[in-house]
């Protein structure tokens, strides 16, 4: 085993906590306390204590009293009661009111402690895991909720969209007005489509395992510009990348490139329109360990309210362009997989700065 | 007296196809387009609306939008002047079909009516009469 297993032992008597520690020292780390107080500061001290024994005859209060007074501050640990056969009764009722796991008689048995912390431990466990579980449980339900929603909205509304224009396409006898109709068509299954490839990103990032290997940014620099090249081209908007990277730099690049293309897009789709001078700015450098990218734009900004919820699901800022309301959702996804962080600044009709750091793994 | 429409939609694929069926209805129905709620809910307070206006303007509401829903205008809207809110007959225009839209929509006393998308001829010429029924409009 790893790390000893963590005990407490509460009693009034100083020879009994003597004996225990002797007994037990070399197989838990056990600590002892004489008085409740003393139990207190160590739980508070060691969270990862695991089982607290106590004796029920206590000058101050009974160990039932001190397990009921400790189960909602205190509540992973399992409790076990140690005590006289004469005591039977309140035993009896702390056990079926779930404040104690068991107990045992005194004077105890070394193999019944043993036994105990052993079947405390596994018990314990079991919780912890449950709890995880729990905890990741009610994080899926409450996406799930959100999904059910957006799809009724993200997924069927382009659809009744281009169900509503078939119709409509009955009564069109110009071909100007049926191509304008149909370009609008294609920009709504356009958009269907990217909501479904974000889905795609969103599952992968909360499912899949990091891929570690050296990154070449001067190389990732050069995909980029290809990718972007015909965007900025066509909108006459100026691409500039600044490459420093004089140290390898270690990650996954399946979500560095998320982030990367989820910060550029939309750099490149929330231009203002009223300006001449167009740009995107990315900057990647890495040094000392560290991957520092900086996405700026000339765009149309964040209003100022909007910017605390524009990293949540299915949050859409602007009404200027087709967006799923997944992309910075899984960009702050992808950085908490590659322990990143990220920072904005905005400026309405002035533009947008994302900052991102990513530690080397 | 003649109708006059606002439509309020982020989409335009929706914008074209509630034209359509606007001028499917009369061509010579004026049709005032708004991709954001809350420039829509300006052009209502503004001035230009308050004069032109006259209690016969029926507003297609998309619900689901970016930056101000249609639940959001909703709310806005019911805070308004009571004079400017006469002037207004609301429909909503969504795709969802979750009950608890559908009793959110209907809760609002300014929603005279809910259209699901995709929008069809009838169902809007339906609207219309009653509209004009309702409000004792008489159409050229």
């Amino acid at each position: 085993m790893a790390e000893k297993i963590k005990i407490l032992y509460l009693d009034d008597e100083i020879d009994n906590l003597t004996g225990f520690k002797a007994s037990f020292r070399l197989d838990y780390q056990v600590f002892t306390a004489v008085n409740v107080p003393g139990a207190v500061d160590f739980l508070t001290k060691h969270p990862d204590i695991k089982v607290i024994f106590c004796d029920q005859r206590m000058p101050e209060k009974t160990g039932v009293e001190f397990f009921e007074e400790i189960r909602s501050t205190f509540p992973a640990p399992i409790r076990i009661l140690i005590t006289a056969y004469t005591d039977i009764d309140s035993v009896i009722g702390a056990i079926n009111r779930g404040n104690i796991f068991r107990f045992i008689k005194k004077p105890w048995d070394p193999a019944d402690i043993i036994s105990a912390i052993d079947e405390a431990n596994k018990f314990y466990h079991t919780n912890s895991v449950l709890t995880v579980k729990n905890e990741e449980l009610r994080k899926a339900y409450a996406e799930l909720d959100k999904f059910a929603y957006s799809v009724s909205h993200d997924i069927r509304g382009p659809l009744s969209g281009i169900l509503g224009a078939i119709n409509v396409a009955r009564d069109i006898y110009d071909i100007n007005e049926m191509k304008e109709m149909l370009f609008l068509m294609e920009k709504s299954l356009k958009k269907l489509d990217t909501y479904i490839l974000s889905m795609h990103d969103y599952y992968s990032l909360q499912r899949g395992e990091l891929r570690i290997a050296e990154v070449n940014f001067n190389q990732m620099a050069q995909e980029l510009r290809d990718i972007y090249r015909m965007v900025a081209d066509a909108n006459n908007i100026k691409f500039i990348i600044t490459v420093d990277q004089r140290e390898p730099f270690r990650s996954d690049i399946v979500p560095l490139k998320l982030v990367l293309n989820n910060l550029l897009s939309n750099a490149f789709k929330y231009q203002n329109k009223a300006t001449d001078d167009k740009r995107v700015e990315l900057t990647m450098l890495v040094h000392r360990g560290m991957l520092n990218i900086e996405v700026k734009d000339t765009g149309i900004g964040i209003l100022g309210n909007h910017i605390g919820e524009i990293f949540n699901l299915f949050y859409r800022a602007s009404s200027q362009e087709a967006g799923s309301g997944f992309g910075l959702y899984n960009v702050k996804s992808a950085l908490l997989k590659l322990n990143g962080q990220i920072e904005v600044n905005s400026a309405l009709n002035r533009g947008t700065t994302f900052k991102v750091s990513i530690p080397t793994k | 007296m003649d109708l006059s429409f606002i439509v309020i939609d982020d989409t335009e694929l929706d914008h074209f196809i509630a034209k359509k069926m606007i001028y499917h209805a009369d061509k010579a129905f004026e049709v005032k387009p708004f991709y954001e709620a809350l420039s829509a809910l300006d052009y209502i307070k503004s001035e230009e609306a308050l004069i032109k206006n006259n209690a016969n303007t029926l507003i297609l509401l998309d619900i689901y939008m970016p930056i101000m829903t249609g639940y959001e205008f909703l709310d806005a809207f019911e805070s308004l002047d009571p004079v400017i809110q006469a002037k207004y007959y609301i429909v909503v225009l969504t795709s969802s079909h979750e009950p608890a839209d559908m009793n959110r929509m209907t809760a609002y006393k300014s929603v005279k009516g809910i259209l699901s998308k995709p929008l069809l001829a009838e169902d809007l010429s339906a609207i219309i009469v009653r509209m004009i029924t309702e409000k004792g409009i008489e159409l050229l």
